[in-house]
């Protein structure tokens, strides 16, 4: 694999159990520090392409490179320091209720701290200050030591990408991590997943439900339907009928943050209404 | 339906005659005055208890150490039916499943009394017989119920925590305990509450306690140092009952 890869698919399928095919032999790449959404009807296969990505769930066919290595083909061992690289945003953040804030994001870096660590860090949590500093990306720095069930939905989920802002991963993906944030919030935290993609260099793969956040933010668009890709394009060449298109099955208009039509212009781009 | 029902009727009527007949059991002989006087005169044979110092003093001893035997019996319940409980909760495969839950099943079938017999022939006459006996038949009982609970916890909180390099061991520290901790506390109070009544009773093989102390008084027709036992007894299980409810409340929510 190609050493400036971070995700290569070749010819990947899946099919679950029950028959259903959520992905059909996709081919794609992605360069190491991209930042790429996905966008899609609900039901086209994008929170699928994301576990195959997190090696979480193994393609029926077809091969996949992460990180310079098909996961695959480790040992268990090696599968572990592989998948500590990669960090996801679960669209439902996957936290205990009674865990507390701090243990919750410190959980982040299980797979990289030495085991005394992590043991000692449920006595008393280890770093503090590192996981404060996250949820203050956040803006949720003042819940440090609340316990989760006292949090709403959204301030759950930005926790639960504070864990993987903690996680310092080569490659995050995020499965829909705004969906229960209000508008100006979301903007925020998409921004910060970017600004982290950046800074560090690292690749940012995120699915979105509001297509305005995935033009806005994201240089690279991959609209997916029916488990293929449809289009593999910059923003600025994403055309209202192609949106149009991708969405048909679901509804008449293209899901945006409030459902405002997609009308505001990115800074420095040009495009037509939606649907006018 | 109806026919069904009244034969199941005379059928049990006809079984709790057989019984009467086959136990040779004369209830009039319950009724009759002499009967009945006896009755009377060891009833009052127990008035008044001993409240003498000496007798006060044997018995707190006795009381703590029924306590100290169900709370260590517990204790070591609780430690061994968590390790039993992993795997029989599955997390090591089928067959180390099939194998915990056999052994718990069968710690669990010996009842108390019998695991103190045994346990008394082993270890001695004493309260380590009594510990012993307590923590192997409630580890039966608490294994299973870990075990239940444990299956029963969502698996989406450390199956993240895998999926991002986390040991297993970790995970299920940091992404199934928090889930599962309270119902575990609340299985082993409840279980240490029916404890300490059965290590009161326990003392009847000689285990130790307050039990033990019963039987000798009962066997040396010492009528009201054994009632003083039984007023003990009953103090306990009331005050245990109640602040096993309290720590439950405060523990769990």
């Amino acid at each position: 694999m190609d050493a400036r890869l971070s995700v290569k698919f070749n010819k990947v399928s899946l099919e679950y159990p029950n028959g259903v095919r959520a992905v059909r032999r996709l081919d794609c790449e992605i360069r190491k520090g991209e930042r790429v959404a996905i966008i899609g009807p609900s039901g086209a296969g994008k929170t699928s392409l994301l576990r195959i990505l997190a090696t979480a769930l193994r393609p029926s066919s077809g091969t996949i490179g992460v990180l310079d290595t098909d996961p695959w083909r480790l040992d268990r061992g090696n599968l572990r320091r592989l998948r500590s690289r990669i960090g996801m945003v679960h669209q439902a953040p996957p936290i205990p209720p009674r865990q507390r804030v701090v243990t919750a994001v410190l959980a982040g870096r299980l797979g990289q701290w030495p085991a005394w660590r992590s043991l000692a860090s449920l006595v008393y949590p280890m770093d503090i200050a590192g996981a404060e500093r996250m949820l203050a990306r956040m803006e949720i720095a003042d819940k440090l030591f609340e316990r989760c069930d006292q949090l709403s939905g959204g301030q759950l989920q930005r926790v639960g990408v504070a864990r993987v802002l903690y996680q310092r991963p080569d490659l995050i993906l995020t499965d829909e991590p705004v969906s229960a944030v209000d508008p100006a919030l979301s903007d925020r935290v998409v921004g910060e997943l970017n600004r982290e993609a950046i800074e560090r260099g690292v690749t940012l793969v995120a699915s979105l439900h509001a297509v305005d956040l995935a033009l806005h933010r994201f240089p690279r668009v991959i609209g997916v339907r029916a488990g293929e890709i449809v289009f593999d394009l910059p923003p600025v060449r994403v055309s209202d009928g192609m949106l149009a298109e991708l969405y048909a099955s679901e509804s008449r208009t293209v899901p945006t943050q409030d459902n405002q039509t997609l009308e505001t212009v990115p800074a420095g781009v040009r495009r037509r209404p939606m649907f006018s | 339906m109806r026919g069904a029902h009244w034969a199941v009727v005379a059928g049990l009527v006809a079984a709790t005659w057989a019984s009467f007949a086959y136990l040779a059991l004369d209830l009039g002989q319950l009724l009759t005055l002499e009967a009945q006087a006896q009755m009377w005169k060891y009833v009052v044979s127990f008035f008044p208890p001993d409240f003498s110092a000496g007798h006060l003093s044997r018995i707190g001893q006795g009381t703590l150490e029924t306590i100290a035997i169900s709370a260590i019996g517990t204790a070591l319940a609780a430690v061994l039916g968590l390790l039993l409980a992993l795997p029989a909760a599955g997390r090591f495969g089928v067959v180390p499943r099939a194998m915990a839950r056999l052994l718990l099943n069968f710690l669990r079938s010996i009842p108390e009394l019998v695991w103190a017999a045994l346990m008394v022939i082993a270890a001695g006459l004493g309260p380590f017989a009594g510990t012993l006996a307590l923590a192997w038949h409630t580890t039966g009982v608490i294994g299973r119920l870990f075990a239940e609970t444990l299956e029963n916890a969502p698996a989406a909180p450390a199956g993240a925590l895998r999926l991002s390099g986390s040991p297993a061991s970790l995970a299920f520290l940091y992404g199934t305990m928090p889930n599962v901790v309270p119902q575990l506390i609340a299985y082993t109070l409840y279980r240490w509450e029916i404890n300490i009544r059965m290590a009161a009773i326990l003392g009847v093989v000689g285990a130790g306690g307050l039990g033990q102390m019963l039987y000798f008084s009962l066997s040396l027709f010492q009528q009201p140092q054994a009632m003083t036992v039984i007023l003990a007894m009953l103090a306990l299980v009331v005050i245990v009952d109640g602040a096993s409810a309290w720590l439950r409340q405060r523990l769990v929510h």
